[in-house]
């Protein structure tokens, strides 16, 4: 039943979709108002088709129909409730369908909002991101169907990958990444309107900034998100691993900042318009080229999947729309010309350019480490991996130059600035930035590496909480009225710098958390051993029995200075269906260092543990970043008409419309 | 972008695209093992139940030998069926067992309650699991009637991968 009905569903996507995307490519450049109600009425149907077949999955996964291939292949009796919802994205088949649901819904609120306002570049759009449903919906319908029927109908199933059995943080994640991924869809089909079309009107340039920026904000969360997972789960004490995987949802979020900054450029000075397009395509494009790689099984990784012919196809898929890019960004070149040129090396724009160019050297970076294990195997036959050094080598240089550009670029004007002038914007920033090194130094610290990242970031941080400031500043001491008009009026900016202190709160975490001890103890109950400052020891090691697993925990007594700090319970989990145990490590925050501890084995008298224990500095930062670069993402996001109504209400109430 | 950039831009894309082409039908997790198609290295062993054996005495016969061990869940549900092969292929292939890291008397009751058919040797200090480069439980190699291991496998072997591999085993071994 559930089978028909989720397969019957695929299909009716499959058919609005085709229909749709070929009502919109057909009726693209002469739209009239009865094709328009179509082709939004075929986008509503493939949505909600979507978006039903998602439900029924999750009512076959709760109510164990193991007659569905899905639910028999990640199903179990013994899983709890929330975690067979979860595994609704936790193999291939499910994450795609997964990924069709967060596309219906961002069609549908698409296709709402794009109202007749757009008319124009409504059905190309729309024409655009049917057109990648379609192949969605095709993966849906026959290579990865995850409703096909099983006979006979096992009695149960082995559940989840363990992995994701394990943390909170496995149902946020994922979904908040694939809203980045898939929502990278809708700035693609607004670049793709607005170069058929040949009219890049600042009104559609908004909507390619905004459906960007939501995409963004979702990536980053997602990414950070993803991090945090890794630590907490993984038992490592690291959080990033420059694993493909990572490197696949880094790549278009790197695209997409470029494109961010450079859209400024474009909206403002009519410059870097190719830069501008290219960016926002080739963020979308690398989403693709992560999908393919999380899913073709062909890189080695945490996450990857098996191989299957999703691979591919998701090849052929990506090389057509690769072709179809650039014919179409050679074909509208004309349009892409600058209207103004560079004036003085030291301004604005020039600043804008070069970020664009640190960060698209940073994309090739990754995109090459990523690769380049393939390349060795075709081209000499050799198995090899493309470690932690070589990124961190290309990495951290890029990113110091990427904080300092953040420092720099804010503050100088546009055009043809008055040097003489320029340079008093740079004294407070400065002078934080020397001050925090200053304050380290005589803190004790000695190398000279954290010394300057810290400094980099204190000036990049002065940098934007003057830029945040300063218009408060100049109205300083009107009504609260006038205040709230300022952050309306300068939310963009506001979101901006938030987003750019978040950025250095990360930057500061990494930097500090490469400073980690480590330490592999092995522990008789009642022994303690020392690292970082920390005294372990060992209470005791205890089992106990879950529906769907065995764990074995070790439970440390921390101290430091003779005061009680922690108790901390690594544990090893024996799933039935696994081969090896999953451990789930200890982490805990006091203060500035998080400590960390995995058990790695156990004698079974429990007369010895083998612990992996971390001090990591300032790791906790990158979490908290979080809150500031989703603050910082609504602040820009944030329609302007909302804001102005607190203090214009009545103005408002009497018809006048501010937009 | 014009023509010139399209063209600098297909340079990059078409090689990276062949590439990503070259991953497919490779197993990017496979660790090739060193010692396939070489002779297996020998051992002397003793069985459970006391008796000792030596790999040279096996000769003539395709061999599987499965490290396993009792606190290793896939390798309890493996167990049923290597039992059920070992009947399969009664007579022309040698099934062994070799507990890997577990204690004698862990490894005795749980024979006690599952049969076996074929011979569980004790390998105590892991010498025999260490010169097979055994990295965890289950493993299985299958060595031909030559005493050249031919193939490593790693985790919970299917009726259909034994039967592929004893097969093409056999086949060769009769036409030798």
């Amino acid at each position: 039943m559930n089978s028909v009905l989720g397969q019957s569903l695929i299909v009716l996507a499959l058919v609005a979709a085709a229909f749709g995307a070929t009502a919109g490519w057909v009726t693209g450049n002469r739209p009239s108002p009865r094709a328009l109600l179509m082709l939004r009425g075929a986008t509503y149907v493939f949505g909600s088709a979507l978006i039903f077949a998602n439900v029924i999955m999750v009512l076959a996964l709760v109510g164990h129909d193991f007659s569905v291939k899905y639910v028999s292949q990640v199903g179990s009796r013994s899983t709890p409730l929330y975690i067979t919802i979860v595994s609704l994205w936790s193999a291939l088949e499910g994450s795609i369908l997964f990924w069709g649901l967060i596309l219906g819904v961002f069609a549908i609120i698409f296709a709402r909002s794009l109202k007749d306002k757009f008319a124009t570049h409504a059905p190309y759009a729309l024409a655009t991101v049917l057109s990648v449903g379609l192949f969605f919906a095709f993966l849906l319908a026959g290579p990865s169907d995850p409703f096909a029927a099983v006979s006979p109908v096992p009695p149960d199933g082995p559940g989840p990958n363990p992995l994701l059995q394990n943390h909170l943080l496995m149902i946020v994640h994922p979904p908040m990444l694939y809203f980045g991924y898939v929502g990278m869809i809708l700035p693609f089909a607004v670049a793709v309107a607005a170069l058929m079309r040949g009219e890049l009107s600042d009104g559609w340039l908004k909507v390619l900034r905004r459906t960007t920026l939501i995409a963004w904000g979702f990536l980053t969360v997602g990414i950070i998100m993803g991090a945090w997972w890794a630590y907490e789960v993984l038992g490592w004490g690291g959080y990033w691993a420059w694993d493909p995987v990572e490197n696949a949802s880094f790549l278009p979020w790197l695209a997409a900042t470029a494109y961010l900054h450079s859209t400024i450029v474009h909206e403002r000075r009519r410059m870097l318009k190719a830069w501008t397009l290219s960016l926002v395509i080739g963020a979308f494009l690398l989403t693709i080229l992560g999908t393919f790689m999380t899913r073709s099984g062909v890189f080695n990784s945490v996450h990857s999947f098996t191989q299957s012919m999703i691979g591919p196809l998701f090849l052929v898929f990506l090389t057509v729309l690769i072709i179809f890019s650039i014919m179409l960004l050679v074909g509208r070149a004309h349009l892409l010309v600058a209207e103004n040129r560079i004036e003085a090396i030291i301004s604005r724009e020039t600043a804008f350019l070069l970020n664009n160019v640190v960060l698209t050297i940073f994309t090739f970076t990754v995109l090459l480490g990523t690769v380049f294990p393939l390349l060795a195997e075709a081209v000499r036959g050799v198995k090899l991996s493309v470690g932690e050094p070589y990124f961190n080598r290309m990495a951290v240089p890029l990113g110091m130059l990427l904080v300092v550009l953040m420092g720099v670029g804010p503050l100088l004007p546009w055009g043809k600035p008055n040097l003489r002038i320029v340079w008093r914007a740079f004294v407070a920033p400065l002078a934080l930035g020397v001050l925090v090194t200053i304050g380290l130094a005589a803190a004790g610290m000695r190398d000279w590496r954290p010394l300057v990242t810290f400094g980099a970031c204190g000036f990049a941080a002065g940098t934007s909480l003057r830029e945040m400031l300063l218009p408060f500043v100049l109205r300083w001491g009107e009504d609260v009225g006038a205040l709230l008009a300022v952050a309306s009026a300068q939310r963009r900016r506001l979101g901006a710098h938030l987003v750019h202190l978040g950025i250095v709160v990360v930057v500061a975490g990494v930097c500090g958390s490469s400073f980690k001890h480590t330490a592999d103890l092995s522990l008789a109950p009642n022994e303690t051993a020392t690292l970082a400052g920390y005294s372990i020891r060992l209470q005791g090691v205890s089992e106990r029995n879950e529906a769907h697993r065995q764990v074995v925990v070790a439970t440390l007594v921390i101290d430091r200075d003779g005061k009680h700090v922690a108790d901390a319970t690594p544990s090893l989990n024996y799933y039935r269906t696994q081969r090896e145990p999953v451990g789930s490590p200890s982490v805990q925050t006091s203060g500035l260092n998080d400590l960390y501890f995995s058990l790695m084995s156990f004698e079974p008298d429990g007369s010895r543990v083998a612990i992996k224990a971390f001090v990591v500095p300032l790791v906790s930062w990158l979490w908290w970043s979080l809150p500031v670069f989703v603050l910082g993402t609504l602040v820009a996001l944030w329609p302007r008409r909302r804001i102005a109504g607190v203090r214009l209400g009545a103005a408002r109430t009497e018809g006048v419309v501010l937009s | 972008m014009n023509w010139r950039n399209a063209f600098f831009a297909s340079l990059l894309v078409v090689p990276l695209i062949w590439l990503l082409a070259q991953g497919f039908g490779r197993d990017p997790r496979a660790v090739p093992s060193v010692l396939e198609n070489r002779p297996a290295p020998s051992f002397k062993l003793v069985d459970v139940k006391g008796t000792p054996l030596s790999l040279d005495e096996l000769r003539g016969r395709p061999i599987v030998m499965n490290f396993w061990s009792t606190w290793c869940e896939p390798c309890k549900e493996e167990h049923a069926l290597l039992q059920q092969a070992a009947k399969f292929y009664e007579g022309r292939v040698q099934f062994l067992g070799v507990v890997y890291q577990d204690s004698d008397e862990a490894v005795r009751s749980y024979l006690g309650r599952h049969s076996s058919t074929y011979p569980q040797l004790l390998d105590p200090e892991a010498r025999v699991a260490i010169d097979y480069g055994v990295s965890g439980v289950p493993e299985s190699f299958f060595i031909d009637p030559q005493g050249t291991l031919r193939v490593k496998h790693v985790g919970v072997l299917s009726f259909d991968v034994l039967r592929t591999h004893l097969d093409a085993m056999l086949k060769s071994g009769s036409k030798s």
